[in-house]
């Protein structure tokens, strides 16, 4: 079989990033430009920023990605774009480029969602088994998902409110962590135990989740205890949430595989770096005879790779867009 | 010579393609949304109309801004990524220039882009088309100010500015524009950007 070059684009966020992958499986380059040090000037991203610095990058971060595969465009199969969901501004950037590609070279679009583009980050690791429970936790995203096939998705339930990743980043800046906060909020956790009494989040029958109040939680009880002029431990609080957190969507994971008779679980999206939860996720999975991937540290976050893989994917089902196709702030996993 | 001419830092898309001196294809449209579902293959269109691929060009045109930011970014990352795919001379223009070409009035001319809050981006040409006041992002009242002790002068636009002076509506002559510029140097694309004239909000709150 001849093999299959995708060069994927993504620029929902604050990551410029292109890549080439051959058969969705191998990574050939990647080229990225973040902007974290950028928005750290403001406490988070900011979307015309964002924006101001995509128009900036485009162009060289797709001629540096192709120079690192010393590849030519005309060497790709096909032109994989992240359309949504994300920041308006920010898609639009990455969407207009890989349309304009797409003409020039005349090659096939594929329009990919960036929350399949998460999922499929694990092909980079393994090929996907089927079926599966995908767990995305993210900045924007806390999902679990279940497939059966290539792009099946069946959303089985999210968050109500705040994504993990937000949570993440408020609580650590209610402790006094710079941003993006989570990682920090991770590594300080380590030097703490869990000794602050937290809700543990919708602790219910559903497949959904809930941080806002745990978020809340974690405010009042600072502030309450600033009031009393008591001393915070930063560590046991970061241990404390992250407990919390980390029970919740452990356990709604479980439940999901359980009830659909599951035996794979993927995990995707940034938080998907957090030590916690990746230790928790292991624990779980050993116990209950679950085959469980995850994808290293560069595939979790906003990549080209992750779109070039599961543009392959969705270019073996003949998934095209034609030179219409938008960008879009929210929509729905397909 | 084959020209790219594109222009989408108002709520229209302004484009067309010359070949040797005549315009062999344009748009004019009006976008409340979706011109950047609607810019590519309007774009394609006029290759087509031209009966020329993008492969037969030589040179893009594109407008900088000032104007909708976002509008801007939309027609900037399509010239740019053309340009380079292509590896041909791209030059980025300022809007407010296109629109004091396009108007033949022998007088001062005012183009003007509505920035809310009684503020403009604004210019002010001669009727040579040399610039007195540069582009800015300006209360409209000092824009008028700066122009009071000029001879006559017009305004152009397309948008609803309460002015007294003499309105112009703008329609782009994108021959004219293009002929001003076809033989501009160009410059490198990965460095075309919008010339935005203004600060984002989170940049003037931090006092960056």
């Amino acid at each position: 079989m001849k093999d299959v070059y995708i060069l994927g684009i993504e620029s929902s966020c604050d990551e410029t990033s292109c890549s080439i992958v051959k058969n969705g499986t191998v990574e050939i380059a990647t080229s990225t430009s973040t902007q974290i040090a950028i928005h750290e000037n403001f406490g988070g991203v900011v979307p015309e920023i964002a924006s101001r610095e995509h128009v900036k990058n485009i162009t060289i971060v797709i001629e540096d990605c192709l120079k690192k595969a010393n590849m030519k465009i005309e060497d790709v199969n096909a032109i994989a774009i992240t359309y949504g969901p994300g920041l308006i501004g920010s898609l639009l950037i990455g969407l207009e480029a890989a349309k304009t590609l797409s003409y020039i070279y005349n090659k096939p679009l594929i329009p990919i969602h960036h929350i399949a583009g998460h999922i499929y980050a694990n092909s980079l690791v393994e090929e996907l088994k089927f079926p599966l429970i995908a767990l995305v936790v993210s900045g924007g995203h806390t999902e679990l998902i279940k497939m059966t096939d290539h792009f099946k998705f069946e959303k089985l339930g999210g968050t109500l409110d705040d994504a993990i990743g937000e949570c993440y980043d408020k609580v650590a800046r209610v402790i006094g962590l710079s941003y993006p906060g989570g990682p920090k909020l991770d590594k300080l956790s380590k030097e703490g135990k869990p000794t602050y009494k937290l809700p543990i989040p919708l602790n219910d029958n559903s497949y959904n989740f809930s941080f806002s109040g745990l978020k809340s939680a974690v405010i009042n009880l600072n502030h309450n205890e600033e009031q009393k002029g008591n001393k915070i431990n930063k560590a046991d609080l970061a241990a404390s949430f992250q407990d919390a957190a980390v029970k919740s969507i452990v356990s709604k994971t479980k439940k999901a595989l359980k009830d659909y008779d599951i035996n794979n679980l993927i995990v995707a999206g940034g938080v998907a770096a957090n030590s916690i939860l990746r230790e928790a996720l292991n624990d779980m999975c050993k116990e209950n005879n679950i085959h469980l991937s995850i994808p290293p540290m560069k595939y979790c976050t906003d990549n080209g790779t992750m779109i070039a893989s599961s543009g392959y994917y969705a270019y073996k089902l003949n998934r095209k867009a034609d030179y219409y196709l938008n960008s879009m702030s929210t929509t729905p996993l397909q | 010579m084959r020209v790219l001419y594109i222009d989408t830092s108002s709520d229209y898309l302004y484009s067309g393609i010359v070949i040797n001196d005549k315009l062999v294809s344009e748009i004019k449209k009006k976008y409340e949304k979706d011109l950047s579902k609607e810019a590519l293959p309007k774009v394609i269109e006029l290759f087509d109309k031209a009966g020329i691929t993008p492969q037969e060009l030589d040179k893009i045109i594109v407008v900088n801004g000032p104007g909708s930011f976002t509008g801007i970014r939309i027609g900037i990352t399509i010239a740019k990524t053309m340009a380079w795919a292509l590896n041909i001379n791209i030059t980025p223009i300022s809007g407010l220039t296109a629109m004091a070409i396009s108007c033949n009035n022998d007088t001062y001319k005012m183009p003007l882009i509505d920035a809310r809050r009684d503020y403009v981006y604004g210019a002010i040409y001669d009727k040579d088309n040399n610039k007195i006041i540069e582009d800015s992002h300006i209360y409209l009242q000092d824009l008028l100010d700066k122009s009071k002790n000029l001879s006559e002068v017009v305004a152009i636009t397309n948008n609803n500015i309460n002015i007294n002076l003499k309105v112009l509506r703008y329609d782009p002559d994108i021959l004219k524009i293009v002929k001003h510029y076809e033989n501009s140097e160009g410059i490198n694309p990965h460095l075309v950007n919008p010339i935005y004239l203004k600060k984002t909000e989170a940049e003037e709150k931090a006092g960056l």
